[in-house]
């Protein structure tokens, strides 16, 4: 527990480093192994499943496409995110005041899990144009609702003898909020927040696919049509492995985040659950 | 005893002979599909090919030909049952000719490269259309008369189209806001500064019917003209059953000659088929098909002829644009003149 002896912390610190990493590592390298002798061992036509040294050719050779659709993608998929993560707190903050404004709004929030956005899509051109707003408008929709949901359980499903305890000691609702519910809610918010992560990538990805530009700026999902319609099916990995990397980042990003604003209230954290 | 982490991957190395036999399926699913001359139909006189053709896109007018081959009795009369198979937009020609689930399929040239760069052994066989429909479409109070005097729109293409990339190399695209191409006419009516992507005989006609004003310029007159709706197969078909495609492109080519002369019949059944394309933009559509058809050169008896010139200028542009590797294919193997009627050699 102590940090006395330096050596023996260090060596923990390793151990604990090669428990987290080692595994997928492991995992990768099988993958890539199988991958790499079936496109080997048999004659597979590179459009249908190219082999592993084309992907990472496809992608050295298009380093600073690649590295330029990441970066764009990533800006639209972070933006998105952070902006579902504070108008979803609000929202959930509104329901968890009233059952009667979370009844009436509740059907319009999972309107928006459900709502194709192909549907849609000419809609949003014709209010906000094609381009990066278009794009977060995608992203958001796709990545809102999780948020929503799981912050707004959090809130309402405080103990009651606790909401009366407040109560008793003269605590404001405003202080019953802050002090009490989202406390309370963090856990929740944060298991919200893992799963719009991904979503907001996929939102991005879908917005550049229906509303997104391509001239001068490429995204991961431009690059991704793009290699589709010429059958450069290792391009198309290299885009596909690159948007997967950025979902595990902020995934990532967000559990650790997530598992250290934890530790201040409870003793659980969610680390053993999630990895 | 195992650890949890080595159990865990005890369970997953229980997966990958999984995944191994899940490739193998799809490798072997190609030698499963039915040999093209099956012994019964070799002995009995009366004997029946069946193949399947594989459109690019839902039934229209540059389909014509194909169905006109079906309705007029051309593949019956030659021993083939033919079941055309309506495409849309992942449609997947070139990978399902070359996985052998289709005998046939309908593409353009340009495909056939990027297929073939690709791994894709599909061959072209026969050529209908000798000048490529390929439109920007523009509004005609924009006074853009030419693709060179695009600027200041906003352009809707697909990302990746072989003309697109072309296009975008060729001409500056000053102040142009490229924009995905999204499927219909409905922001091009409402944007006087919009520009879009279409087939000549198709978009332009949906535009104006809804009282728009469109100017269709032809990206062929850039120079970048690969032939359209052509006809491929894999070379596998033609290697094993050169015969079958003989009778197919004969077919075919009194098909497209008589669709171009009488249309009605065939376009009665693509709006049946289709109902969204209508019998006025279909007879519209033929109109707009005969010149791209029948050209000073390829008088309609040449009917679906092509030259080397043509494929190895096409390749050359792909890979000005690109769009393939430099000698990533071999233009010369990605068609065949060999079954056409003498006339079109």
């Amino acid at each position: 527990m102590s940090s006395s002896r330096p050596n023996a912390s260090a060596a923990k610190l390793f151990s604990r480093g090669v428990n987290w990493i080692g595994p997928p590592i492991l995992l990768f390298i099988i993958v890539v192994g199988v991958w790499f002798v079936v496109t080997h061992l048999h004659e597979i036509p590179k459009y249908l499943l190219p082999r592993p040294e084309q992907v990472f050719e496809a992608a050295w050779n298009q380093k600073g496409m690649l590295a330029g659709a990441l970066w764009l993608t990533a800006q639209e998929s972070l933006c998105g995110f952070g902006l579902s993560l504070v108008i979803g707190v609000v929202i959930a903050f509104a329901f968890s005041q009233s059952v009667f404004i979370r009844r009436s709004c509740y059907p319009y929030a999972i309107f928006l899990q459900t709502v194709p956005i192909v549907a849609i899509a000419p809609l949003i051109i014709t209010w906000f144009g094609n381009g990066f707003k278009s794009i977060l408008l995608v992203s958001i929709i796709l990545s809102l609702f999780p948020i929503i949901t799981n912050t707004t359980t959090g809130l309402i499903s405080v103990d009651a003898n606790l909401v009366n305890l407040f109560r008793l000691y003269n605590a404001s609702r405003w202080q019953i909020l802050l002090k009490l519910r989202f406390p309370h809610a963090l856990p929740y918010l944060i298991t919200g927040a893992k799963i719009s992560s991904g979503l907001s990538v996929i939102g991005a990805i879908v917005g550049e696919f229906l509303v997104g530009y391509s001239q001068t700026e490429i995204g991961l999902g431009y690059l991704i049509l793009q290699s589709s319609a010429q059958l450069k099916t290792a391009q198309l990995f290299a885009a596909v492995i690159a948007s997967a990397v950025l979902g595990i980042a902020i995934f990532g990003t967000v559990n650790a985040l997530g598992n250290r604003l934890i530790a201040n209230w409870t003793d659980t954290p969610s680390d053993n659950v999630n990895g | 005893m195992m650890t949890p982490v080595t159990k865990r991957f005890f369970s997953l190395s229980l997966l990958l002979p999984l995944a191994v036999a899940l490739i193998g399926c799809s490798d072997s699913s190609t030698n499963t599909s039915p040999p093209p001359n099956d012994v019964s139909a070799a002995n009995s006189p009366a004997s029946v090919e069946k193949i399947q053709l594989q459109l690019n896109w839902f039934p229209e007018a540059e389909h014509g030909g194909f169905y006109a081959a079906d309705l007029n009795g051309h593949y019956t009369a030659a021993g083939v049952e033919v079941t055309i198979l309506p495409g849309g937009p992942n449609a997947a020609v070139i990978q399902k000719v070359d996985q052998g689930d289709v005998e046939f399929a309908v593409a353009s040239a340009d495909q056939v490269l990027t297929g073939r760069a690709g791994g894709a052994k599909v061959v072209a066989v026969f050529a209908p259309l000798q000048m490529s429909p390929r439109c920007i479409m523009v509004h005609e109070k924009s006074g853009i008369k030419s693709l060179a005097e695009l600027k200041g729109v906003t352009l809707a293409m697909s990302p990746g189209a072989a003309y697109a990339e072309f296009l975008k190399k060729k001409v500056p695209l000053t102040d142009v806001k490229i924009v995905p191409y999204p499927g219909n006419v409905t922001q091009f009516l409402l944007d006087d500064n919009y520009a879009q992507q279409g087939y000549v005989f198709s978009e332009p006609f949906d535009a104006k019917k809804e009282g728009g004003d469109p100017v269709a310029l032809m990206v062929s007159d850039l120079g970048f003209n690969p032939y359209t709706s052509i006809l491929i197969t894999s070379e596998k078909t033609i290697k094993e059953n050169p015969e079958l495609v003989r009778k197919v492109v004969a077919a075919v080519t009194k098909g497209w000659q008589e669709y171009l002369d009488q249309p009605e019949a065939t376009n009665k059944r693509l709006n049946e088929l289709n109902p969204a394309m209508g019998l006025d933009v279909l007879e519209y559509g033929v109109e707009a098909l005969k010149p791209l058809c029948v050209t000073e050169e390829i008088d309609i008896s040449k009917m679906g002829a092509m030259t080397p010139q043509r494929w190895n200028d096409l390749a050359a542009q792909l890979i000005e644009a690109e769009v393939i590797d430099s000698g990533s294919v071999k233009p010369e193997e990605a068609f065949t003149t060999e079954f056409l009627p003498t006339s079109a050699k």
